[in-house]
């Protein structure tokens, strides 16, 4: 089923959570809401879900207005951060609650509940913890169950509030691919709220950006992390180097602080020689290295003052052998220059 | 001394951080000591003393006492009373905490300051202000005279008297049990397909099903003891307005100790009942509140997860 939110505003006193956003997603698709925090997604996804409602602008399933609905009448698939599991029913209990409290006419019968939580507990392969509390589980667990629980009502659609906010960094890692696995298996439309970028990027078939209550861009993770349509964007994806410069022709210089423009380079981005190569580079004193993980992480002081982020692999950190206060020469090898009135606004 | 020496070494806590904080045997024997004093005079030794007045005639004359007539309808009007009073409680108690824990609105504040009024007002004074209102002098008396409704010096009265007294207990339980829990669950039911009615009794009432219940014990035993504005409305007619603790009352006045304390022994063994249950109720809490968080189930997260093919949920 396909979500179109439509110039949706919503305010919490004197705060703007969600500011005319509109975002259409369509039938099957898994998109990610990313943002810092205050930024509305979560906002966004409970509007969706009927579990908050918008000062203006409609929500839309398949075309049809939904504004008024109710979150019981949306029959959507909603699952908490914090898991909100019934601490009272043993994980069996739980998965079965969408299906025991639906009107007479429609609740299936005790068999076929039984037959449908098995299969949800095998999905999520807790078979051997149905008769559980809640308290007894992981927090990895509680996660599943919770998805389980969702996915037990057969929603159209699927909300995830951060999933996996509250879980530990492997945990993490572990169940986001699971969801990606599960998303390719039953080709559900989904909705998920995260601040984490990286988790965004690899999940997502597309991710929306969002900040100040507004959507900053959409696109699929390459096209969010490789061509930022607003220095926000840039600064959010992944770590940068900011400096403040001058743009004359298709050239960039930076260090002159009295004009209008923001130069953005990725760590990554930048080489460090020796020797300058001729082409663009400016001098640096290496301040501190950090040689522990897949990338080396340099820190320097660029001519005129400023730290500068690089990063590098191993195998070309073992090539240089730089060492601590070593004077070097830094060439960009692709950066990204913004302008000074939209670049205030990303610090 | 040497008592005192091996005492401490039995009592001592066996690390250096417990020891810090552990006062000497010297003081700690006197503290336990002005404690059970204290216990001893002030609640067991008065609670002794009832029973054993109670049975000072024999056994033959504390049933017999319970059996007079004017005992016997004392004991039901406050059974009635109580049997009114905490049910309405109970409702208004759930109701309230529900307002209050879960939403925000205009007057919250005072709403909470007039849940405690009962308990701040003297409870001759709660039953002074409905002879105000409902007696004859009263705001409303020359109506109700007029329709033939009588409710100061009458049953109705005394369960209004009672349930204004015991008011508090189970809202005042269940508000901070309320806010503490947070509404997720609900709104998951919700979410889930669940009306209204099937949240609270599936959800919501199981969640504070434990405080609900030590706030009906406490408005329960309050209920059945209330002394001061039951007296004030009640009127003492025998066999009629007279509840249990107005009846040992008056049968003190009358010289008559053994009926009295018989009486008197049923309320303190309702108290000892409620006691019981009370700290049954909190074992059982404080039970459920100590589930082990994930023990040892972990090992499962780190198998690789994978979707299983043919169990599609959707």
């Amino acid at each position: 089923m396909s979500i179109e939110a439509i110039k949706i505003s919503k305010r919490f006193g004197q705060f703007a959570a969600l500011d005319n956003v509109s975002l259409e997603i369509p039938s099957g698709e898994l998109v990610a809401l990313l943002g810092p925090s205050g930024s509305g997604k979560t906002t966004l996804l409970r509007v969706i879900a009927g579990l908050e409602f918008a000062d203006s602008g409609n929500v839309r399933f398949d075309g049809h207005d939904i504004s008024d609905r109710t979150a019981r009448e949306r029959r959507v698939g909603f699952v908490f951060q914090h898991y909100a599991l019934f601490r009272h029913m043993t994980v069996f209990e739980n998965i079965a609650f969408g299906l025991r409290v639906r009107p007479r006419d429609t609740r299936p019968s005790k068999k076929q509940t039984q037959d449908k939580v098995h299969d949800l507990l095998r999905l999520i392969q807790l078979e051997t913890l149905a008769q559980r509390y809640p308290s007894q589980l992981s927090g990895g667990q509680r996660q599943r169950v919770a998805l389980a629980r969702a996915l037990a009502v057969e929603p159209k659609v699927l909300l995830l509030d951060e999933p996996f906010g509250a879980l530990d960094a492997k945990v993490r890692l572990e169940l986001r691919r699971w969801l990606r696995q599960l998303h390719d298996e039953i080709h559900i439309t989904s909705v998920f709220v995260t601040h984490d970028q990286e988790e965004a990027l690899e999940v997502a078939d597309r991710v929306v950006v969002m900040n100040h209550g507004r959507i900053e861009q959409i696109g699929s993770p390459e096209e969010v992390y490789n061509h930022p349509a607003t220095p926000f964007v840039y600064n959010f994806l992944g770590n940068v180097n900011l400096f403040h410069g001058r743009l004359e022709g298709d050239k960039a210089y930076i260090n002159e602080r009295e004009t209008g423009h923001v130069v953005y380079v990725r760590p990554h981005l930048l080489e460090i020689a020796r020797l300058p190569n001729g082409g663009s580079h400016f001098r640096a004193r290496i301040k501190h290295i950090n040689a522990a993980g897949p990338l080396v992480k340099v820190e320097a002081t660029a001519e005129w003052g400023d730290p500068v982020h690089i990063e590098m692999s191993q195998e070309k950190f073992g090539d240089l052998q730089l060492s601590k206060d070593e004077s070097v020469f830094v060439i960009p090898k692709d950066v990204k220059v913004f302008q000074n009135g939209e670049a205030s606004q990303a610090k | 001394m040497a008592t005192a020496l091996t005492l401490r070494n039995l009592w001592a806590a066996p690390d250096r951080a417990a020891q810090a904080t552990t006062e000497s045997g010297w003081v700690r024997w006197s503290l336990i000591a002005v404690a059970v004093l204290f216990l001893g005079t002030f609640l067991f030794l008065p609670l002794a003393v009832v029973f054993a007045s109670a049975f000072a005639q024999g056994v033959s004359v504390y049933f017999a006492a319970l059996r007079e007539p004017d005992t016997l309808a004392a004991i039901r009007l406050t059974l009635l009373a109580a049997g009114m009073a905490v049910p309405m409680n109970m409702i208004f108690g759930v109701a309230a905490a529900w307002a209050i824990g879960r939403f925000e609105f205009f007057g919250k504040s005072f709403l909470i300051t007039l849940i405690d009024l009962p308990f701040s007002v003297s409870p001759v004074v709660s039953g002074l202000i409905y002879v105000l209102i409902f007696g004859l002098q009263g705001l409303l008396g020359p109506w109700l005279a007029a329709h033939d409704l009588k409710i100061i010096f009458a049953v109705p009265g005394i369960v209004l008297a009672t349930t204004f007294v015991t008011f508090p207990f189970v809202a005042r339980e269940l508000i901070p049990l309320v806010q503490a829990q947070g509404n997720e669950e609900e709104e998951a039911a919700l979410t889930l397909g669940a009306s209204g009615w099937q949240t609270f009794f599936r959800v919501t009432l199981p969640n504070i099903k434990w405080g609900l219940i030590y706030g009906v014990i406490l408005c329960n035993a309050r209920a059945m003891g209330e002394f001061g504005a039951v007296s004030v409305v009640s009127g003492h007619i025998r066999g009629l307005t007279n509840t249990m603790p107005l009846q040992i009352e008056i049968l003190y006045n009358e010289y008559q100790f053994a009926p009295a304390f018989a009486v008197a022994s049923l309320l303190a063994l309702l108290a000892l009942a409620t006691l019981i249950v009370k700290s049954a109720v909190e074992w059982k809490t404080l039970r459920s509140a100590e589930q082990p968080e994930a023990s040892a189930v972990d090992l499962r997260t780190t198998e690789k997860l994978t979707p299983v093919i043919g169990a599609k949920a959707a």
